[in-house]
């Protein structure tokens, strides 16, 4: 028991001593070993460079670099077992000289303490032969994107003009920088003439125009253009966050053009006895923006009217009488007349079916449009004479058979005396 | 029901034709022949026999089946010779239009004595129906104007001669000359006397197929017609107002009435009367009294009543004579007419004076 006892006290004091040999009661040991004069040890952006050794003295100097500074933020002269602390983004690092050693290049055995150390960027931690202008130092590339359309108000069919451009403003080149811009919908891309391919750098400071292209609008609307973004690492492939432009917003008005074929129908009279005749108009005028094409324009004679004759530009087609025009320009007008007929009492109207094509300007394919108009009411009355046909068909039959006897009797005692 | 056949031929003949059609509708109205049928008691067959082709074209009442035409140019120019020689080319034609019109019981032919087709053809045709036919064939013929000339004088006496030659059974006679007493133009002349003729001509006809109430029929009429000289005359008068009807037959008796001039109670050989009218005026006491004076100066009067309500009295008379001054009279302007002739066709024969003018110019041309 009592050795026992000396024992775990014994062990207690050599685990202190080691503690305190590793120069730290609460980091953790970085580096512990032999740096050759001139060379260094990096930690992020931090060099601690062994300047010089002095064998015969068994000291050293060490001198701490920041970033790329020439001249060292610590110039320390360390003696064999001095240590010196110093912070790096607030956690302390411990240097102590353990040991030097000679040979070709004189070397220094060090101890490299940290407090903690999840603020060390393990692509920078290391032996940096060469020192301090030797390291590879952590830098922040920034780059702000800018994305701008012009004009930002259209209309439909209309051309806007993207551009976005990229600023490095960072601390360091941004590499491996890959860009992507999604083409808005409603809009067809019409020309490209700026674009990146692939990857590419944009150093520090370096100002780019990456997209330059033109669009055409095919819809009315407000429309945002999403973000274009940016991916990039720095020289040590530390991944960035995303950068990503402003998203820029369009108003397109609805200013497509199109035909618009005014038909109208008008007849001299509305009311007629049956039997008796209308003289009708059709005039067509293109009201829209954009000539038609292929204009037809079926009249539409209901059962009790008929179509007796009309322009010659009015053709009957399948019992329809039909206008066929192969253009009609814009405000183009033209009027043609027609007649009717009345055939059967009742009330009417008559009416037209027109369709034609036009060119919106957006859209390759031509469009198409109808539309259709009606007349106000026709009233055919009784004709004059139509009592006669409202009788019994003998009241027709016997005068016509009685004429037809007589005459037939007249005639043949005419050649009877005709010598 | 009597068949009748009733000819005319000529241009006088074909007018007296129509008229006696017309007058057969009833009406005379142009439109009557349209209208209506003839209304002829019997069956009676009309036809028109004619040269001119004009003359057959402007009658309206006959039937173009009722009209022969016998081409000689248009006419024949009031010559009889010429005439013959037509009527015998063209007789086949005539005799088979009549044949097949069937038999008959009795047969007029009308014509004028002085014109040329029908003065030449009737004695001809009257002849060849009585060598074919078996039935009475009576001429109705009309004696011309004295003064319409020489030419028609001489036919006028010819014409008569070959009828009482050809076996006619009775020629009647009508005297333009006596009729003119009708006044007014010429025209209307020869138009009144065609419609008195065939009004006569129907009214005979009318009356030898009606029922009687005192019956004469068609075996009196060939009676009648066979007496005297062969030569006739009818005498008629319809009353216009009431009148006794013994006035009506003294006035159908008188120069008033007949048809040729003649003095009835002095000259017929045998007499028929017939009366037709509304029972009313048929007294049968004046009647008697009249046939019985006519009797008494001729002889033999047939007569027949025909009762027609609310008809005033009509009275024909067909008179036979025995003499006829009127026709002695026409021969001898006829003879003189001759005899002018013949001594003018002789002048020019003898005097040559219009062909010795032309020959002045024989052997000689003329120059321009």
């Amino acid at each position: 028991m009592h050795h026992f006892g000396k024992t775990l006290t014994f062990m207690s004091l050599a685990v202190l001593l080691l503690l305190i040999s590793t120069g730290s009661a609460s980091g953790k040991t970085l580096f512990n070993d032999t740096i050759e004069e001139g060379d260094g040890y990096q930690i992020n952006n931090y060099v601690i460079e062994v300047a010089e050794v002095v064998y015969e003295h068994e000291v050293a100097t060490i001198h701490v670099y920041e970033d790329e500074s020439k001249t060292p933020k610590f110039d320390k002269f360390l003696s064999l077992g001095d240590s010196f602390t110093f912070t790096i983004e607030g956690e302390d690092v411990e240097v102590t000289l353990l040991s030097v050693y000679s040979g070709i290049s004189n070397r220094a055995k060090l101890s490299i303490t940290i407090t903690d150390a999840s603020i060390i960027n393990s692509k920078t931690l290391g032996e940096v032969d060469g020192g301090h202008t030797a390291a590879v130092l952590p830098k922040t590339p920034i780059l702000e994107m800018i994305k701008t359309v012009e004009p930002d108000g259209i209309g439909i069919g209309d051309v806007v003009t993207v551009k976005v451009s990229v600023t490095n403003t960072g601390d360091g080149d941004a590499e491996k920088v890959i860009f992507s811009d999604p083409t808005p919908a409603k809009f067809v891309l019409q020309e490209t003439l700026i674009a990146p391919t692939g990857q590419t750098t944009i150093k520090k400071g370096e100002m780019r125009l990456i997209y330059v292209y033109t669009l055409r609008s095919t819809e009315p609307g407000t429309f945002v253009f999403d973000p274009s973004t940016a991916v990039y690492s720095n020289s040590i492939d530390d991944e960035f966050p995303q950068a990503s432009s402003n998203a820029p917003v369009i108003v397109v008005e609805d200013s497509i053009k199109k035909a618009n074929l005014d038909v109208v129908l008008v007849l001299d009279e509305y009311t007629v006895d049956r039997r008796g005749n209308l003289e009708g108009t059709i005039r067509i005028k293109n009201t829209g923006e954009s000539p038609a094409s292929a204009v037809t324009v079926n009249v539409l004679v209901p059962t009790g009217l008929k179509y007796s004759e009309g322009d010659p530009g009015i053709e009957i087609i399948s019992g329809v009488p039909t206008i066929y025009m192969e253009s009609f320009g814009v405000q183009q007008e033209k009027e043609m007349s027609f007649r009717l007929k009345a055939i059967d009492e009742g009330t009417y109207t008559l009416s037209t079916q027109s369709s034609y094509l036009f060119s919106d300007g957006i859209d390759p394919n031509a469009q198409s449009a109808s539309s259709t108009s009606v007349t106000n009411a026709i009233y055919v009355k009784k004709g004059k004479y139509d009592y006669l046909l409202e009788q019994p068909i003998y009241v027709y039959i016997v005068p016509l058979l009685v004429t037809g006897v007589v005459a037939g009797l007249l005639f043949y005692r005419h050649r009877q005396y005709k010598f | 029901m009597l068949n009748i056949l009733i000819i005319g031929n000529g241009q006088c003949g074909n007018r007296i034709l129509d008229a006696i059609n017309r007058d057969a509708f009833g009406t005379k109205g142009r439109f009557a022949k349209y209208l209506s049928h003839q209304k002829y008691k019997s069956n009676v067959q009309t036809i028109a026999v004619n040269t001119a082709v004009n003359d057959l074209k402007e009658m309206k009442f006959t039937k173009a089946k009722d009209r022969i035409h016998t081409p000689h140019l248009h006419g024949v120019g009031a010559n009889r010779n010429v005439g013959k020689h037509v009527f015998e080319d063209n007789k086949t034609l005539i005799m088979k239009n009549i044949h097949d019109r069937g038999d008959f019981d009795v047969a007029f032919v009308i014509t004028s004595a002085s014109g040329g087709t029908g003065s030449s053809f009737t004695p001809m045709l009257i002849r060849e129906l009585k060598e074919k036919c078996n039935y009475p064939i009576y001429a109705l013929v009309i004696l011309p104007f004295r003064e319409e000339g020489t030419l028609y004088l001489q036919n006028a006496a010819f014409c008569l001669k070959d009828l009482r030659e050809s076996g006619a059974d009775g020629i009647i006679l009508a005297d333009n000359q006596f009729l003119k007493q009708m006044g007014g133009n010429v025209e209307s002349a020869y138009n009144g006397i065609n419609d008195m003729i065939a009004r006569r001509l129907l009214f005979l006809l009318d009356a030898l197929d009606s029922e009687m109430m005192m019956v004469t029929d068609l075996g009196d009429f060939k009676t009648v017609m066979s007496g005297g000289a062969g030569i006739a005359t009818i005498g008629f008068y319809e009353a216009d107002s009431e009148m006794p009807i013994k006035s009506v037959i003294k006035k159908a008796l008188s120069p008033e009435g007949l048809l040729f001039s003649t003095d009835a109670y002095q000259e017929a050989s045998r007499s028929m009367i017939i009366i037709r009218g509304d029972r009313k005026y048929m007294s049968i006491d004046e009647v008697s009294s009249e046939v019985e004076q006519l009797s008494s100066s001729v002889g033999q009067v047939f007569k027949g009543i025909i009762i027609r309500n609310d008809e005033l009295p009509q009275v024909l008379t067909v008179l036979t004579l025995e003499s006829a001054v009127e026709l002695e009279n026409l021969y001898a302007i006829a003879v003189e007419a001759i005899n002018y002739e013949r001594l003018k066709k002789e002048r020019v024969d003898s005097n040559k004076e219009v062909d010795r003018a032309f020959s002045q110019i024989n052997g000689m041309d003329p120059s321009y």
